[in-house]
């Protein structure tokens, strides 16, 4: 049946009522605060810039346009700011910038253009990734006002450094320029540190808060006093600082996307095929209807391709209701039959396997070939070839996917965690028909992110149910089962690696196939720039299949894949050449030319030296190295580590990730070492249950693993219980921090286990397989310290 | 239906149906929102508040019955971020996204407050919570940074 059409206006009549006196729009910053923490909220108070708001009592209101998840950017963007604007910290206070004024602002001449890179990166690293201009921040960085506001790709302090560490220094130029007006003396003869504007020689003080409202008046400052400093000069970046949200954290105060409540507000429950590209054939309705506190039900088509950038999700129903917990049991009992794609419902693990397989087989698309692979593989002294999978990943984020929309005539309000705001008010000006200059995005932190959150179709539920409902706020909220399938996963893949080794073990050739889903992210990773370790003779080439599952930017891309493949490849190399693997990956990167090579050398030698790399460890225990590295291979930038996980196997075949040690460059300076720290410890976790647990597979078309009982996630109990960090610093600019510095877990459990067991898992996930051993001592196959 | 409820020192009289999971009812009918929603079947623990001094996931048990019982949420800990387990996890700067923190939190304290000097074998059997952000290395060592002050504060 379709939806009463009279049932919409009822509500949206009820609803504007509440609305005649304009929209109530919850103060986000009010809500993330701290009680008795004081925010800077009067308008009458006139900004400094764009990013600063100085209040009389000295707080100083910070506007941030990355999106908090976990990863530290309210404190780190900040931190970029405030180091420039030279205040005190303490009297910080982060605020989410506007999603709105951004559709209508252009940036300040005075951000597009970078005076210096604050240092001089000898790859020429550094350099904001400004060239590609896109206004929904998709394939490049907007020029409206606060830039790139996506929170993605391990890039906000990367590609926001510039422009906030400007916006700091244009605000204090400002309140140095009112000073120096007021007292008239020169600007030269003013300092200004924690929010203190001192002129020595008249003995006159004033605080950032009294001076704001003039320096707000005060004209742009002369474009040559606002450079940018360099990381010697810094005092406040590059010290551990605690995360400014975390006071609201701990009281259960945070308001995430789930926590909106608006006045007049109905919950939302939605249930979208389970078979992507699916669609709802028919639903009834009057079955539910009657079921305490319902109130409408709506159908949405599949999200419009090009709102999603192309991928197919499903279309669904919603049940609206006066508690969320009502819309879901009512929907639950609703009947829906589904129209489900036939091609689609065919599919599963085993097939979609078998068509990656047969990939692999195939010439492929060829990326690099460098030498003649061939030839050498002819006459090799010793081949050794082995086969890797990786299965479809979800992100799971703890918070499941939700958005609140209010659809008037002219004007649309969002409440969501989003890691691409500019996208969402794209998206909603185009279901809407509002122009996004009408488009209100009031953003709320989330509960985890790992990937625009799932490039999902939260937000573009929401804006058609809403759209369907003008009038009335519409809180959408999935189940865990929903969010399985509202996410995009990280695709399945395989690879196939095969070397020639010479007489001494060294390689002579490598051939590197990979098979993944076409449109799955990162199917070269890197492997098409080189080999990393070194080689004579290369050839990459990648294989793409087509199927149904959306597949997106989960953590790492496809770099995790990949880094798993090549590291655990190295790994077996060394043990066929009868070489330590820490000695076979140090020579074989000091014969490359790569420009970061001596940082790799480094990293190795640190985390090798911290590990006690090669003392006898108790049978059952065994270690296993790799290099983390991004960009590495390029001549641009990158991040550099290395690492060494010490892991256990009990005879009954339990695995234990005892301990981990990680060598990390600095580059000239990290922003906030406490949150890189922090990222480093979750993201051991984060690629442990990529090693050990986790899977999503498919079967009738369906993802199976739809909730914690199947995909299963580590507790405490399996968390290593050392993790040793040591930064060395280097002399270039990082390349980002948030997604793949760890996934060296993968492939050195995956070796730790052979050493131990003599079992070579190449298939992901490791747990659920047997790796019992027993005597005799199979530490037989253990490294040989072959130096 | 009506009936009552006592969460944090306050009695509440809910109109809801009674066998609605207590999560719900504290989420949407009182309003307190640091109790968070994962998974809804008990796995995760992010919407763990205490029933008379037991850690209970509420997503699983029916709001009926807390009835005549003693609820405690996050919000009820302190008013200000102030028991000893707050300032320990703010010491240790220990979450990440914080969606699992509250429940985390509620978990480590049910545990501290039946051994107050827990091993790591006791956080382990106890605190079985799910964060996908990985801040299991923080929330341990908090957990015995809140057992050292709250064993300070017993002796003042
Ligand atoms: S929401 Fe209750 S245990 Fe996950
Ligand atoms: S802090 Fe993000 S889930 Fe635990």
């Amino acid at each position: 049946m379709s939806v009463d059409r009279r049932e919409f206006l009822s509500i949206a009549a009820t609803a504007s009522g509440a609305f005649v006196l304009g929209f109530w729009v919850p103060t986000q910053s009010n809500a993330q605060s701290v009680p008795g923490a004081a925010w800077y909220e009067d308008p009458a108070t006139p900004e400094i810039n764009a990013w600063i708001v100085i209040s009389p009592d000295d707080t100083v209101t910070i506007r941030i346009g990355q999106t908090e998840l976990g990863q530290g950017v309210w404190t780190s963007n900040a931190m970029m700011v405030a180091e420039e604007l030279q205040c005190d910290w303490n009297k910080v206070r982060p605020q989410y910038a506007s999603a709105n004024r951004d559709a209508r602002e252009k940036a300040p001449e005075w951000t597009l253009n970078v005076p210096g890179n604050g240092a001089k990166d000898p790859k020429g690293g550094g350099e904001p990734g400004f060239a590609n201009r896109d206004p929904h921040g998709v394939n490049g960085i907007p020029d409206s006002l606060y830039r790139r506001m996506r929170t993605n790709a391990a890039s906000s302090v990367k590609d926001g450094r510039y422009y906030l560490q400007l916006a700091g220094a244009e605000a204090r130029e400002r309140l140095l320029l009112a000073a120096s007006d007021l007292w008239t003396v020169p600007v030269s003869e003013l300092t200004a540190k924690d929010s203190i504007i001192n002129h020595t020689a008249s003995g006159r003080t004033t605080t950032y808060g009294q001076i704001a409202g003039r320096a707000a008046r005060t004209p742009h400052p002369h474009p040559e006093t606002i450079k940018i400093k360099s990381p010697d000069q810094w005092t406040l970046m590059g010290t551990e600082r605690k995360n400014l949200d975390v006071p609201a954290k701990v009281m259960g105060k945070t308001v995430y996307g789930i926590d909106v409540r608006v006045p007049g507000m109905k919950w939302a429950a939605v249930k979208a095929c389970p078979v992507y590209g699916g669609t709802v054939k028919s639903y009834d309705f009057d079955n539910i209807r009657q079921l305490p506190g319902v109130r409408s039900a709506v159908q949405f088509p599949i999200p419009d391709p090009a709102l999603t950038r192309g991928r197919i999700f499903s279309g669904g129903v919603a049940v609206i209701a006066d508690t969320w917990y009502q819309a879901k049991t009512a929907l639950d009992r609703m009947p829906i039959e589904w129209e489900i794609p036939p091609a689609h419902a065919a599919f599963n693990t085993a097939n979609m396997r078998q068509a990656l397989l047969a990939g692999l087989d195939q010439p492929g698309n060829v990326r690099v070939n460098q030498g003649n692979v061939d030839d050498v593989f002819t006459g090799a002294a010793k081949v050794v070839e082995a086969t890797y999978s990786t299965p479809y990943l979800a992100r799971a984020r703890m918070e499941a996917g939700n958005a609140t929309v209010l659809v008037t005539d002219n004007r649309v309000d969002i409440w969501i965690g989003d890691q691409s705001p500019q996208e969402t008010r794209f998206s909603a000006s185009k279901i809407t028909g509002i122009p996004e200059e009408n488009v209100y995005l009031n953003l709320c932190h989330l509960g985890g992110g790992f990937g625009r959150n799932g490039n999902g179709p939260q937000a573009e539920q929401a804006i058609m149910i809403a759209n369907a409902h003008r009038g009335t706020p519409i809180h959408l909220l999935w189940t865990r089962e929903e969010d399985f399938i509202g996410t995009t996963y990280r695709a399945m893949g395989m690879a196939r690696l095969k070397a020639a080794l010479d007489a001494e073990g060294w390689p002579v050739a490598l051939e590197v196939r990979t098979a993944m889903q076409e449109g799955g992210f990162g199917p070269e990773a890197s492997f098409d720039v080189a080999s990393r370790y070194y080689v004579p003779n290369y050839r990459f080439s990648n294989h793409t299949t087509k199927f149904h599952v959306p597949v997106g930017t989960r953590r790492g891309v496809g770099q995790a894949a990949h880094e798993f493949y090549r590291e655990s490849f190295m790994n077996e190399l060394a043990h066929a050449a009868g070489k330590d693997p820490y000695y076979y990956r140090r020579e074989l990167i000091s014969r490359t030319s790569l420009p970061y090579k001596d940082d790799m050398i480094r990293a190795l030698d640190i985390a090798a030296e911290m590990s006690g790399w090669g003392k006898p460890l108790p049978r059952g225990t065994a270690q296993a190295i790799a290099l983390e590295e991004r960009g590495g291979e390029t001549n641009r930038m990158a991040t550099v580590s290395a690492m060494v996980h010490t892991v256990s196997v009990s005879r009954e075949g339990k695995v234990k990730l005892e301990r981990v040690d990680i060598a990390h460059e600095t580059g000239f300076s990290l922003v906030n070492p406490l949150s890189v720290k922090k990222q480093l410890e979750g993201q051991i976790i984060w690629f442990y249950n990529d090693a050990m647990h986790q899977a999503n597979t498919i079967e009738e078309g369906r993802i199976v693993e739809n909730n914690f009982d199947k995909f299963r996630i580590s507790h405490i109990d399996e968390a290593p219980p050392e993790i040793n960090i040591r930064f060395f610093k280097t002399g270039h600019w990082l390349l980002g921090m948030g997604h793949d510095r760890a996934t060296s877990v993968q492939s050195a459990i995956g070796d730790a286990i052979f050493q131990i067991t003599g079992k070579r898992l190449r298939d992901l996930p490791y747990g659920g397989q047997d790796l019992s051993w027993s005597i005799p001592d199979p530490t037989q196959n253990a490294v040989p310290r072959q130096l | 239906m009506a009936f009552d409820l006592t969460v944090n020192g306050t009695r509440h009289t809910i109109d809801a149906d009674p066998t609605t999971p207590l999560l719900w009812v504290i989420r949407e009918h009182l309003g307190l929102t640091g109790t968070k929603f994962t998974c809804g079947i008990g796995q995760c623990g992010a919407c763990t508040l205490h029933i008379d001094g037991q850690a209970i996931r509420s997503c699983s048990v029916p709001a009926n019955v807390a009835v005549g019982k003693r609820i405690t949420t996050i919000e009820g800990i302190s008013p200000d971020g102030s028991h000893p387990i707050q300032i320990a996890w703010k010491e240790l700067d220990t979450p990440q996204c914080g969606y699992c923190q509250s429940g985390m939190i509620m978990s480590a304290l049910a545990l501290l407050q039946r051994r107050p000097d827990p091993s790591d074998a006791d956080i382990n059997a106890s605190v079985t919570n799910i964060c996908r952000c990985g801040t299991y290395h923080r929330v341990r060592q908090a957990i015995h940074v809140a057992a050292n002050l709250m064993k300070s504060r017993r002796q003042q």
